[in-house]
């Protein structure tokens, strides 16, 4: 199949079974690759209500059809699973140089199953797909792991580790790869440590089937025409996605004291200039990638090297913990990728638990002695120590805070910064409507990535309840997954705006099949709706309430910043969803109807 | 006494399109941008000789400076 590797590997975990099987070619058709086969495969193989760490629960790796070609930042593998966080749907992507490997060893997908009796990582070079014993690096730092692996078998594998926090079943344990890129959300880092799998190394040296070679190089000589001569290359290498951090403070986007406001006093010195200057030694990118973004750093306060930070790890490590430095950021970035916990979910949780301290709902007895005060860089760090180990008080917040506000009560539910049980990332959204509501309706829980409408949000009034709005937020719900199903970055188009229809005659010379944007975004439309059957298959009662976002943006007006004073109020909260959910040819309780399911081809889906 | 304001993707709108423009040196990027009717909260980044600078910044003779606005894709 051109554009493809041809196959998908199935480890039994429970067994040590490995099998190959061709990539079945009508899933190509309909779900392209990616996250496609990603909902493809956990809705088809994995049995309703299976519980997310035990046998039944897979994880599943997709390529795209662009993964390991000349296109821009064609390395992008998606990671999905049954999350341990939400007990919903879970995908994650990952940079790097992980998936070009991937596909040159003649894989599509692997599948991961059942759950190894002793540590194992899955060994894959070419034809030679092995499980090899891993009891000599379980309990060691991701980096660690990484570095070992890479001198025993030599820089060109590639390698994907789980850390401490993994092992433990952290929810939300992520899996690190190229000493810094990350598959981040919903816990991915757990499942696979259930499995007891702490690595996966891969190496391949097979070409890639192309339709029409001379004219998928002329369409990947435009594509990366276009990156060079994009208006703003230089800036955005320069900084990455750090460029916006003082957009953001600026707007009051800046998650700040755990989303208490927007804008940070302290905000200045963690601008992409500032970090430039004083942190950043080199860039950093993916493979195949014009552009890079990754910012290798090095800390004089810690002499220690990471990297990053980018965009959202300073929000949610940074102005949400009240850390004013951009080297105590960078040194908790460090400690999460070592022990292998998401940035993300890790800020959104200590945040919660300073502002229960500062409310006095914990104290030092409660927190092993911390004083978990916003702005304390060492008690931030002692903290991320302990929730990747499961030690004392971090056992309670390695459970994320949907449940550990659950535990906690005493009002803390209310401050709990998440929707569907996924910490919210790094946009403040008490006055961006559209923001908000990709938060609220992304498919994973509150996670950016799906439709970043907040730009949207400032050109048009972020205040608007309108029915244009929403359309956007759909339009960018199905259009930008589509990046992650062909296996490759979003960035090029989101920053560097290079024209999307330079990617149709590169995906066409490499598949061969003539696909038109309206059809793809269809496409993205089937995943988008396959993923809320999955939710509402796995929840009994999901539905509306379940789109809710959490309570400090329709009731808590930030006192200071940029929106200060401005809130969101709940019956634009409900409008939002009830033209969200007509848009979408949704229940008004949020559940696909049946002419919306037929009209995707997702009949055969429906319980 | 003056610098080049240089306009990127839609801010060019609010200069008839063109690439860009003469502005006096001595105050400010955001003083400069609200005589050009442009809502500051849409400029992304303001670059001076190559480096970020803030919208506080006070503009030199002869500088050069590039406005981004906001992307988030689209196009
Ligand atoms: S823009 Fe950043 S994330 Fe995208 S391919 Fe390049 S380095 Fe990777």
């Amino acid at each position: 199949m051109n554009g493809y590797g041809g196959s998908v590997l199935r480890v039994n975990l429970s067994t040590g079974q490995i099998q190959k099987q061709p990539t079945p070619q009508d899933v190509a058709r309909d779900f392209l690759g990616g996250r496609g086969f990603g909902i493809y495969f956990l809705t088809k193989e994995v049995p309703p209500k299976a519980d997310p760490f035990g046998q039944e629960n897979k994880m599943i790796i997709s390529s795209g059809p662009f993964s390991g070609l000349m296109i821009p930042g064609a390395g992008k593998c998606d990671w999905t699973t049954k999350s341990p966080l939400t007990g919903g749907y879970a995908s994650a992507s990952l940079g790097g140089h992980f998936t070009a490997e991937l596909k040159y060893a003649g894989l599509d997908s692997i599948i991961l199953e059942g759950i190894s009796p002793k540590p194992v990582y899955l060994f894959i070079d070419d034809n030679q797909v092995e499980l090899r014993d891993a009891s000599h690096l379980w309990g060691k730092g991701s980096i660690t792991v990484e570095k070992e692996l890479k001198e025993q078998y030599g820089e060109e594998y590639q390698i994907a580790t789980i850390g401490p926090a993994g092992e433990n079943g952290v929810l939300f344990a992520h899996i690190n790869h190229d000493y810094g890129r990350q598959a981040g959300r919903g816990g991915v880092g757990a499942v696979l440590g259930t499995k007891k799998v702490k690595a996966i190394v891969l190496h391949g040296t097979k070409s890639i089937p192309v339709a029409d070679l001379p004219a998928y190089r002329q369409a990947g000589i435009n594509l990366f025409k276009a990156c060079k001569d994009a208006e703003i290359l230089k800036e955005w290498q320069s900084y990455g996605t750090t460029m916006v951090v003082s957009w953001c403070d600026e707007v009051g986007a800046l998650p700040t004291r755990n989303f208490t406001a927007g804008s940070f006093e302290d905000g200045k010195n963690l601008y992409g200039p500032v970090m430039r200057k004083t942190i950043v030694v080199s860039d950093k990118g993916c493979f195949a990638c014009p552009s890079p973004c990754g910012k290798y750093s090095h800390t004089r306060r810690y002499n220690t090297y990471v990297e990053g930070p980018e965009y959202e790890t300073i929000g949610m490590l940074g102005s949400d913990l009240g850390l004013g430095n951009i080297e105590d950021v960078a040194q908790a970035n460090l400690l999460c990728d070592d022990l292998g916990i998401d940035t993300i979910s890790t800020g959104g949780v200590i945040a919660w638990a300073m502002e229960c301290f500062e409310r006095g709902i914990f104290t030092k007895k409660d927190t092993d002695g911390l004083e978990l005060k916003f702005g304390n860089a060492q008690a931030v760090f002692a903290l991320i120590e302990k929730i990747a180990r499961k030690d004392g008080f971090g056992a309670l917040l390695a459970e994320g805070v949907k449940r550990a506000s659950q535990k906690t009560g005493q009002g803390s539910e209310k401050f709990a910064i998440h929707v569907k049980g996924m910490e919210q990332s790094a946009y403040a959204t008490h006055n961006a409507t559209a923001m908000l509501l990709a938060y609220m309706t992304c498919d994973v829980g509150a996670h950016h990535n799906r439709a970043w409408a907040i730009t949207y949000d400032i050109q048009v009034g972020r205040e608007k309840v309108t029915t244009e709005k929403v359309a956007r937020v759909i339009w960018l719900q199905n259009f930008r997954p589509m990046f992650d199903v062909l296996g490759a970055c979003r960035l090029q188009w989101v920053e560097l705006s290079i024209d999307r229809d330079l990617y149709l005659p590169a995906l066409q010379a490499i598949t061969g099949i003539p696909r038109s944007w309206k059809d793809l975004e269809t496409v993205g439309e089937r995943i988008w709706n396959l993923t809320r059957l999955y939710w509402i298959r796995e929840i009994d009662g999901f539905g509306r309430e379940w789109d809710l976002p959490a309570p400090r943006f329709y009731e808590d007006a930030p006192k200071t910043g940029a929106t200060a004073g401005q809130i969101t109020r709940f019956e634009d909260v409900q409008k939002l969803l009830d033209y969200y959910y007509e848009q979408r040819g949704w229940s008004k309780n949020g559940i696909p109807t049946p002419e919306t399911i037929a009209r995707l081809n997702l009949e055969q889906f429906v319980y | 006494m003056a610098a080049i304001l240089k306009l990127f993707g839609i801010l060019k709108k609010y200069i008839q399109g063109a690439d860009q423009i003469m502005v006096p040196a001595n105050i400010t990027v955001r003083q400069a941008i609200t005589t050009l009717h442009i809502p500051p909260e849409i400029v992304a980044l303001v670059v001076v000789n190559g480096n970020q600078q803030s919208k506080e910044y006070i503009i030199q003779n002869d500088d050069e400076i590039k406005l981004l606005a906001i992307m988030g894709g689209g196009r």
